[in-house]
Parts: C-alpha cells; sequence; structure tokens
C-alpha cells in the first residue's frame, strides 16, 4: 500500500513539474491571471470590510467572522483548483478519443484526470489565503477542540469537492457536456462565499443538505466559531463518505459507457 | 444594410444552434444573482433602514436592475476578434466587403436581443418567486436618460473588447489572459455588478469613477433610481461620452498599427 502510495504521489509530481513548466514558460500570461486573481479576491474583500463597516453585522455574524466564512470558501475554491485544474481539459479527450491513451497505461485512469495538471497560480494564492485565515481565525479566540473540529470538517469539505469534481468528469462521457457543468459548480459553490444563514429557505435547505454547500463551506467556519452542533457534524461527515462513495460509483458507470469516438 | 441585417439573422440562429450551452449560461446567470440578491436582502432585512443612501427598495431594484442591464450591455460575441487575429482569420474579413467593426458589431446585437428576451423572463419568474419590493419609474425624463446611458454603455462596452482583442496582434498568446483579467475580473469588479460603487469610500469611489467601468452598469442603474439627477446625471453622461471617444480613437489608433504588423499566423 505504502509502494503504492509513493508511486502516485511520484507520478502526480512529475504531471505537476510537466504542467508548471507549460504555464511558466508564458510568463505574461501567467502574470495575467496571477494579478488578476489577487484583484478579485482583494475586491471581495475591501467591499466585505466597507458593508460591514457600515452595517456593524450580517445575518448575526461581526466583520471577523464574515470575513472568516469567505477565507474559508476560498481556501477550499483554491486548493480544488490547484488539485483538479485537469478537469477543465477533459473534454477534448473525450471529443477526440484521447482517452484511449490514458485508460491504457498502468495508472488509475482518475488519478490521472482528476489530477493531472496541478495549476502553479493557484498554488502561489493559496500560502496568503492560509495565513489570513489564522490571523482571522485567531481574531475569533477558538478552542483547540473548535480548531481540530475545523481541520477534519476542511478535510471534509475536500472530500465532498473531490466527489463533485469526480461525478463532472463522469458527467462528461455520459454526455459530452463538462464546461458549463464545471462552471455551474462553481457558480453553486460560490453561493458559500457567505454564511448559507443569509439565504431564506427553501433555498437555504437545499444548500445545506442537497447540494451540501453549506456543509462544505459554512460548517467548518461555524465549527471554529463554536456554533455548530454535533448532529450537524455528523451529518457532515456521512454526506461527505456518501458523496465520494456515489461519485465513485457514477465514475465506474460512466467508463462503461466510454464510447471511444473519433479515436 | 441588408447584408447587416443578414449576420443578424444568422448570428441569432447561432445561438440557438447550441442550446444547451446556451442555456446553461442562462442558469449560470441566475445563480449568480442569487448571491448578490441575498446578501442585500439580509443587509436592508428591516425595511425601514436606510444605510449607502438606499433603502430596501432601492437596493433589490438595483440587484433586479442589473439582470437587464447586464444583458443589454455585457452580452457581446467581440471578445472572439482576439482569436481572429491570433490564429489569422482576420485575413477572410479583410478581403471581404464587410466592415469588420460594423460585423462584430451587429454580431454583438444579435446577442444582446437574445440574452435581453432571456434575461426579462429569468427577471419575470425571479420576481415571482422572490416577491422583492421594486421601483418601477414613471419619470419620462429620467427613462430617456437611462436608455441615453446604456446606448453609451453599450458603446464603451465594444470598444473595450475591441481593444483588448488587438493585443494580440503583438502578442498572440496573451489573447484570452488579457480578456480574464480587464473584461472578466477588472469590469465585473469596477462596473458595479457585484455591487453599487458608493458604499466605498469617497476615495476609492472618486478613483474608479474616473475609469469607464462604472458606466457601464452603475451609472445606468443608478440613473434609473433617480440617484442621478441634474447636473450629476449631465456630468456622467458628458463622462460617459468622453470615454466613449477616447476609446474610439485609441481604437483608430491601435487598429491602425495593429493591422501594419499583422502576419496573418496560422493562414
Amino acid at each position: 500500500m505504502i509502494k503504492k502510495i509513493k508511486k502516485y504521489l511520484n507520478i502526480w509530481w512529475m504531471m505537476s513539474v510537466n504542467s508548471f513548466s507549460m504555464v511558466l514558460s508564458q510568463k505574461l500570461a501567467l502574470s495575467m491571471f496571477l494579478v488578476g486573481k489577487v484583484f478579485r479576491f482583494t475586491f471581495f474583500f475591501l467591499f466585505l470590510f466597507f458593508l460591514l463597516k457600515g452595517t456593524g453585522s450580517l445575518a448575526g455574524y461581526s466583520v471577523n467572522q464574515i470575513i472568516f466564512f469567505f477565507l474559508t470558501f476560498n481556501l477550499l475554491d483554491v486548493l480544488t483548483q490547484f488539485l483538479f485544474r485537469e478537469v477543465y481539459n477533459f473534454r477534448p479527450m473525450i471529443i477526440k478519443g484521447d482517452f484511449d491513451l490514458i485508460l491504457v497505461k498502468p495508472v488509475n485512469s482518475l488519478f490521472r484526470v482528476l489530477m493531472g495538471g496541478a495549476d502553479v497560480i493557484d498554488l502561489i494564492t493559496i500560502p496568503p489565503i492560509i495565513i489570513l485565515i489564522i490571523i482571522y481565525g485567531a481574531s475569533l479566540h477558538p478552542t483547540l477542540i473548535g480548531i481540530v473540529i475545523y481541520l477534519v470538517l476542511l478535510l471534509n469539505s475536500f472530500l465532498i469537492a473531490t466527489a463533485f469534481h469526480i461525478a463532472i468528469l463522469a458527467f462528461a462521457i455520459v454526455t459530452l457536456e463538462i464546461d458549463h457543468a464545471v462552471m455551474i459548480y462553481r457558480d453553486v459553490t460560490n453561493l458559500g462565499k457567505l454564511p448559507v444563514d443569509i439565504y431564506k429557505e427553501p433555498l437555504r435547505g437545499f444548500l445545506t443538505y442537497l447540494i451540501p454547500v453549506g456543509v462544505m463551506m459554512t460548517l467548518p467556519a461555524r465549527a471554529l466559531m463554536g456554533v455548530a452542533t454535533t448532529v450537524g457534524i455528523i451529518v457532515s461527515i456521512f454526506i461527505g463518505f456518501t458523496s465520494i462513495f456515489l461519485a465513485l460509483k457514477f465514475w465506474k458507470f460512466a467508463l462503461t459507457k466510454y464510447t471511444s469516438a473519433s479515436s | 444594410m441588408k447584408k447587416y441585417l443578414q449576420i443578424f439573422k444568422i448570428s441569432f440562429e447561432e445561438e440557438f444552434a447550441y442550446r444547451l450551452n446556451f442555456i446553461l449560461w442562462r442558469v449560470r446567470n441566475v445563480l449568480q444573482i442569487f448571491l448578490t440578491y441575498f446578501l442585500w436582502s439580509t443587509v436592508y432585512s428591516d425595511p425601514a433602514r436606510q444605510v449607502f443612501g438606499y433603502d430596501r427598495t432601492k437596493i433589490l431594484t438595483y440587484v433586479f436592475g442589473i439582470m437587464i442591464v447586464r444583458a443589454l450591455v455585457m452580452s457581446a460575441r467581440a471578445m472572439d476578434v482576439s482569436r481572429d487575429v491570433a490564429n489569422g482569420d482576420l485575413s477572410n474579413f479583410l478581403t471581404k466587403p464587410v466592415n469588420y467593426f460594423k460585423y462584430w458589431f451587429t454580431r454583438d446585437v444579435a446577442s444582446k436581443s437574445l440574452n435581453f428576451i432571456f434575461a426579462v423572463v429569468e427577471f419575470a419568474l425571479l420576481f415571482l418567486v422572490l416577491k422583492p419590493p421594486f421601483l418601477f419609474q414613471t419619470n419620462l425624463t429620467i427613462l430617456l436618460a437611462f436608455f441615453a446611458s446604456i446606448v453609451i454603455a453599450i458603446l464603451i462596452y465594444f470598444l473595450i473588447l475591441f481593444l483588448l482583442s488587438s493585443i494580440p496582434f503583438w502578442i498572440p498568446e496573451i489573447g484570452w489572459g488579457s480578456h480574464f483579467l480587464v473584461s472578466i475580473v477588472i469590469v465585473e469588479s469596477l462596473s458595479g455588478s457585484l455591487f453599487p460603487i458608493n458604499i466605498l469610500p469617497p476615495v476609492l469611489q472618486s478613483i474608479i469613477m474616473a475609469t469607464p467601468f462604472p458606466y457601464l452598469i452603475y451609472f445606468p442603474i443608478e440613473v434609473y433610481l433617480g440617484n442621478i439627477t441634474g447636473g450629476a446625471l449631465i456630468g456622467g453622461m458628458m463622462v460617459a461620452a468622453a470615454w466613449v471617444g477616447v476609446l474610439g480613437v485609441s481604437l483608430n489608433i491601435v487598429w491602425k498599427r495593429g493591422l501594419k504588423v499583422y502576419q496573418s499566423f496560422g493562414r
């Protein structure tokens, strides 16, 4: 098992180095995307800051709490984009039949199409977000148990995000449609930039359990603040494992539908 | 005129050729409006609350206004010009008796018409579901000023897209990068499509108002709401019109120089 993990870590490292080399060879384009991402983050951060300066609170949360929700959302969003960028390149592989070349290799095909192209631009933005999370998280005076639950729930959110990306890949094999599917996923998760408490029912319930944006984005931050319930935490972990189980089943089903068209 | 009418018809039909794509694109637009709507609805949950110069009715009218104004101003195809320049397809147009600017403007109008129709339907559906308080403007002068500001906004956006699309004349590989930075990130942030610019501190507001971006969304909606009237309205219109002039002249110079260095790569 350890040997297998080592092998896959090596493969991931090699694929990431190739992917980074490709991006770094176009420095101007890289800097434009980087500036764009930093600008968008900073501008929304400033907006929240000035909005809450004027209103005092939002849905019962203070300035620092709202910013912490926003930072937690950003960490998950950037982390998934960094690791799963290759998902955005999957459609041409399916349409041209190039996926055949991956299927015949002695590497797990899902691993290759999910994690085959780590994004260096997102990698650069991860450390500043973590530093901001530590600063704003500390300002909320969390307990040790609160921090531990926050980290566990972050992992659980990452599991759900992974399940979504696997489902999107499977969906692409079945329907050939991926570009909008992945963007709709991002639009829906964007609703988790702020705590789901701001939404009214039935949208709030829909975002909490059916498309678990609330579980992914809001619950970890609430746990750190000490306002998450034990039942909520258990249900969220159940959702995490169920979603990854269903996504893998869907992937296996989708592989049986692959027609190798155009190859 | 007849040929541009044909281009309009073909472009309109082309948008319908990829129905699923188009419908999913509209679904994305609706999803994006949810965050803005519920954020402001929560901030103004008390109907008597007045912050940043807005009450509940005005701010939710602003949010619903974004849907319509975005469909009219920011639905465009002219970003594809950068691809034409980068891969040499521009040569096909240079040899045809078609004005390239008018061609793309016609395609933009087709895209705007279709998106506007869908935006109106979405507006009506969301209006029925969310039942927000809404300011129906009845002052004819304000409505005329609103339509004039929309026309100016359409021209500004078209010129910005064309200027960005001229960059591949010199650096073909950053066509998408420049569009991402300017037409997606900067325009989205500074146009007022996320929030009204006047919630920011006065210094930041002044800096942003000196750029062409707030005249795309923020200014037309503020005119509609009746928040900009009299001298401020005339002044704002003049600044927006001046931006059309500046961007138009810049495009003229940049495009002519671009054509001189154009080598029809990839043909």
